[in-house]
């Protein structure tokens, strides 16, 4: 069957199974490299993409239901102001071990900072880990990746009360 | 270019650091230090070892300069095995046996091969070297023949043109085999000989060791206080994100070059050439960047290699075998289950009289790693204390489950479990503080360890201890915890020390190897066969080594690890990418810089004590004269060598089995961690709050890094002492083989982990000094927990790991309802 939705920024038209999970038609059929396979069970979050916006694991979605929407990887944010400091961020906390959750981690983080950010609210401890709960790290870079986020709020929220 | 629109700082502290503006040179030396004599001396490589160990000045190793990998991750351009999958290859995966143990007939391929795409199955026939790949022991085929022995085994390779196809395959390929008995308990296994997982053997035991030291019943004479238990611990399974993968491509360069998941890249060269009966100079196997291995792609990844060979053997095409999580996790060798039985006793004035201990491992299905696993718990089983009475006597059984394996501690979190529980229960008896307990016995510079080997130097966890106990505010928060045993929530604070020899043990041989090469240019490229599998040693450490000795900036550097292609540096385990694995870059690098020496001082006609190289420039009598670049063209247009090795062969001393006694380790890292957690005595919840860490590992060279695995490691250990748990069904089954049912630490549980107090206690032989420290935060963590535990509740818990119910049931007689 053939869908047609936006990678990136950009229209794309596939040929995909019917039961084909999006996390094979982005890293089979359409090059995406940066969308990981870690459990094709919704458990581990390296595949998480976002879709319109919010992050959802590519494994448990159908390419047949992002039909019409905004699919966005880390390879379309490279010219991101908010992404740039971010994986600065995640650069300068060594927030990143081997790095195969990495891609995931930083979309999850960067959908998250994004919406406090636009919302000018300054977001609990307990609501951060809400957002970031779902990626899994084996490595054990949670506390770097808790920081990079921090450091980022802490710059674009300086006098925003926290919630 | 697109860094700097990003707003990332491409190089981050490193190129202020390294190519400074200041024409003053930070000497490396003192002026009257260098005495070597011509080339052959300083090339010596204890000389070039000595020389930068005793360096007085170091302008970059000990910084926290960022890793070079992290950009390139986050933005999703580092490629790992199957990123590197292409259009048309084929695809494979392993079909796996369902029952425990079988005597096997055949393997029913027709099913399969009737699945439109299915093109091969290759099983054990197939194979046109041998069905070998025991690393301890000759025991265990690539593909089961002859024998099932557990379930999950691999027994065939199912070859096909897409994943559907092969999926559907894999399912269908059937066994004729004739079920046998099976043995799941190690402890029934050992007495049993009338079943046998071998039958070469005589019994169920793979391998034993022993250590008799002193006299243990006069050891026990002595003793005021003597504590006795058993313990019991678990499979762990290293859940890497990236499941195992290998990608093997025939007659690349004229060779079959394979991509795997692997952290022993010349390992697998010897296992893919053995199985495939070709000279290893046929074999070419890269580890590109690998998602986590822990230990576990050292066991498995020669296998993923050697059976994705034969199928682009065979087949004479690109193959890309794919384990998903659940193959992953039913077939890759596990960390060591262990029953410990442990007898200990003390006198009055905190002294360690006597130690009796048995240590049973279950080894599973076949050796692996086994009998290397439980020598190292064997030779630990004191802990990092003097004992001068001791019989340890270990076991590694077979038994009809998952083979056990290496994991991030190799031996040591078992083991340290028990000897640091009895620690704290000796002290308790003693009425003795448990750090003043540790204190009084803890190895010093000149003391025996466990086999009788003095340790001259590098023992630094008497002062890591100190120092821990004064900054974690231990008396205060032991005493204040201790009478707060009411209500719901429970506090406790709990210590725990660890020690962990580096390299191989005995006189196995150790070695370290690199390349480098600097270019017309001025870059230089290191090859090393040391992986990036996340702890960052070609990523950070490496590049500092190398920036430090030869003065050159560091962004010129380029790490290419986890080749064939590059001398054989030895595994990426042992936590020794940055310490063994790197002694080799520190040779090459010195020797390269040695001969930019002799040449300025010529060039310049000065001695060459007056010459400087560092931050990327020349000095003599700190005045700069050029530059790196400018230093590197005229080398060659005078016909420099700037291309070295450095070869470095560990030297080891001779150790009798018979007692267990002689060298054991070249050197060993220490660590003392401090834990507080919270127990809620209505769920059975432990919360861990707050880790304190101190280490002695030799020189830092980046301590950032080394905080990072560090707190990788303290996760692990939380997940091995508090939720992670293999379950096996009663035909030896893993039931929860998924991340549903497996359950890891996540966000949630990360406590507040302290700066670590590093004691610099230097190793001769180590680059600067350093030790490993990759392993070591994981090995005293489910000790320091459990006596935590114990603090807060009153009630100790033998058996790991402490879940829901074990802490509950414990709780409830401790603490009522």
């Amino acid at each position: 069957m053939r869908v047609a939705f936006n990678l990136n920024g950009r229209r794309v038209e596939v040929d995909v199974e019917p039961g084909e999970i999006l996390l094979d038609t982005l890293r089979l059929r359409l090059d995406v490299r940066s969308v990981k396979r870690g459990c094709e069970r919704g458990e581990c979050g390296a595949c998480t993409v976002l879709l319109d916006g919010r992050p959802v694991v590519s494994c448990l979605l159908l390419t047949a239901q992002v039909e019409g929407r905004e699919v966005t990887t880390v390879e379309g944010l490279r010219e991101d102001e908010l992404f740039g400091e971010l994986v600065d961020e995640f650069n300068k906390s060594f927030a990143v071990q081997c790095g195969y959750c990495a891609p995931a981690m930083v979309l999850t983080s960067y959908a998250f900072v994004k919406r406090v950010v636009e919302g000018r609210s300054r977001p609990s401890t307990s609501e951060i880990l809400k957002a970031v709960e779902g990626n899994l790290c084996r490595c054990g870079t949670y506390p770097r990746v808790l920081r990079a986020i921090s450091r980022v709020l802490e710059r674009r929220l300086p006098g925003e009360p926290r919630r | 270019m697109e860094a700097a629109r990003l707003g990332i700082s491409k190089l981050g502290g490193a190129d202020t650091l390294c190519r400074g503006s200041d024409p003053v040179a930070a000497r490396h030396f003192k002026v009257s230090s260098i005495t070597f004599r011509g080339a052959v001396t300083a090339e010596d490589p204890r000389s070039v070892l000595r020389r930068w160990l005793e360096a007085e000045t170091l302008l970059v190793v000990g910084r926290s300069i960022e890793r070079a990998d992290s950009l390139e991750k986050a933005l999703g351009r580092a490629r790992f095995v199957e990123d590197f999958l292409e259009e048309g290859y084929l695809v494979a995966r392993l079909a796996l046996a369902r029952t425990p143990h079988a005597r096997l007939k055949a393997v029913k391929c027709s099913p399969a091969l009737r699945v439109s795409g299915v093109l091969r199955v290759l099983t054990h026939r197939d194979i046109p070297g041998e069905n070998q790949v025991g690393y301890a022991i000759p025991d265990q085929p690539l593909l089961a023949e002859g024998k099932v022995r557990y379930y999950g085994e691999p027994v065939a390779v199912v070859v096909g043109r897409d994943p559907d196809a092969v999926n559907e395959a894999v399912d269908l390929i059937e066994l004729e085999a004739e079920p046998l008995p099976t043995l799941l308990d190690p402890l029934e296994a050992m007495e049993r000989r009338d079943v046998l997982v071998h039958d070469a053997l005589d019994s169920n035991i793979a391998f034993r060791t022993r250590v008799r030291k002193g006299d243990v019943e006069e050891g026990f004479g002595k003793a005021d206080v003597v504590v006795e238990n058993t313990y019991r611990t678990h499979h762990q399974e290293h859940v890497y994100l990236e499941p195992e993968a290998a990608l093997a491509i025939p007659d690349l360069e004229n060779r079959i070059t394979v991509l795997a998941t692997i952290q022993y890249p010349h390992l697998g060269q010897k296992i893919v050439s053995r199985v495939l009966g070709l000279p290893a100079s046929y074999v070419k196997v890269v580890a590109p960047y690998i998602g986590g291995g822990f230990g576990g792609k050292d066991d498995e990844g020669p296998l993923v290699a050697a059976r994705a060979a034969l199928a682009a053997y065979h087949l004479r095409r690109p193959v890309f075998l794919y384990y998903t999580r659940e193959d992953s996790i039913q077939v890759h060798p596990k960390r060591e289950a262990a029953v410990i039985r442990y007898k200990s006793g003390a006198s009055r004035d905190g002294r360690l009289t006597a130690i009796e201990v048995t240590i049973v491992h279950d080894t599973g299905a076949y050796a692996n790693r086994g009998p290397f696993i439980l020598w190292r718990a064997t030779m630990h089983s004191s802990g990092p204390y003097y004992v001068p009475n001791a019989k340890v006597d270990g076991y590694c059984v077979y038994t009809n489950k998952v083979p056990q394996g290496s994991f991030r501690g190799f031996g040591n979190p078992p083991v340290h479990f028990a000897v640091e529980s009895q620690m704290d229960q000796l002290a308790e008896k003693l009425g003795m503080d448990p750090v003043e307990f540790r204190l009084i016995n803890l190895l010093r510079p000149g003391n025996e360890t466990l086999t009788g080997q003095v340790l001259e130097s590098s023992v630094g966890i008497h002062e890591a201890l100190r120092r821990l106990a004064a900054s974690s505010g231990w008396r205060a928060k032991r005493q204040e915890y201790g009478q707060l045993r009411a209500g719901r929530f429970r506090r406790g604070i709990g210590v725990a020390v660890a020690w962990h020899g580096n390299s191989t043990s005995r006189g196995v041989p150790d070695w370290s190897n690199a390349y480098i090469h600097v270019a017309r240019d001025g870059s230089v490229s290191v090859y090393t066969g040391i992986v990036e599998m996340g702890q960052g040693s070609p990523s950070s450490s490496h590049r500092q080594l190398v920036a430090e000795i030869l003065g050159c900036p560091i962004d010129k550097i380029r790490i290419v690890f986890g080749t064939t292609d590059a001398p054989d540096s030895g595994a990426t385990h042992a936590s020794r990418g940055t310490s063994v694995g790197a002694i080799g870059i520190v040779v090459a690098a010195g020797r390269i810089r040695s001969r930019l020496e002799s040449f300025l001082s010529e060039y310049y006609g000065v001695e060459r004590d007056r010459v400087e190289m560092s931050r990327g420039q020349v000095f003599v009598d700190g005045e700069v004269r050029m530059s790196w670049e400018e230093l590197v063209a005229l080398a060659y247009s005078k016909g420099v060598d700037l291309s070295a090795t450095g070869y470095f062969f560990l030297p080891k001393g001779t150790f009798n089995e018979e007692v267990g006694q002689g060298f054991a380790y070249p050197a060993f890292s220490f660590i003392a961690v401090v834990v507080e957690i919270e127990v809620d005595t209505c769920t059975g919840r432990v919360r861990v709050l707050e880790v304190h860490p101190a280490l002695a590992i030799g020189k830092v060279v980046n301590p950032e890094a080394v905080k990072t695995q560090v707190e990788g490691a303290v996760l692990q250990g939380i997940g091995y002492a508090l939720m992670e748990r293999l379950v096996f069904s009663a035909d030896g089954k893993i039931v929860n083989d998924n991340l549903t049912d497996y359950v890891i630490p996540t966000f949630h549980e990360v406590p507040a982990i302290r700066d670590a107090i590093f004691v610099e206690d230097l190793w001769e032989f180590g680059p600067f000094g350093a030790k490993g420290v990759g392993e070591m935060a994981l090995i005293p963590m489910p000790a320091a927990i459990a006596n935590a535990m114990s603090h807060a509740l009153g009630a100790r818990i033998l058996e790991l790991p402490a879940t829901l119910e074990r802490v509950y049931s414990i709780a409830r007689q401790t603490c009522g309802g």
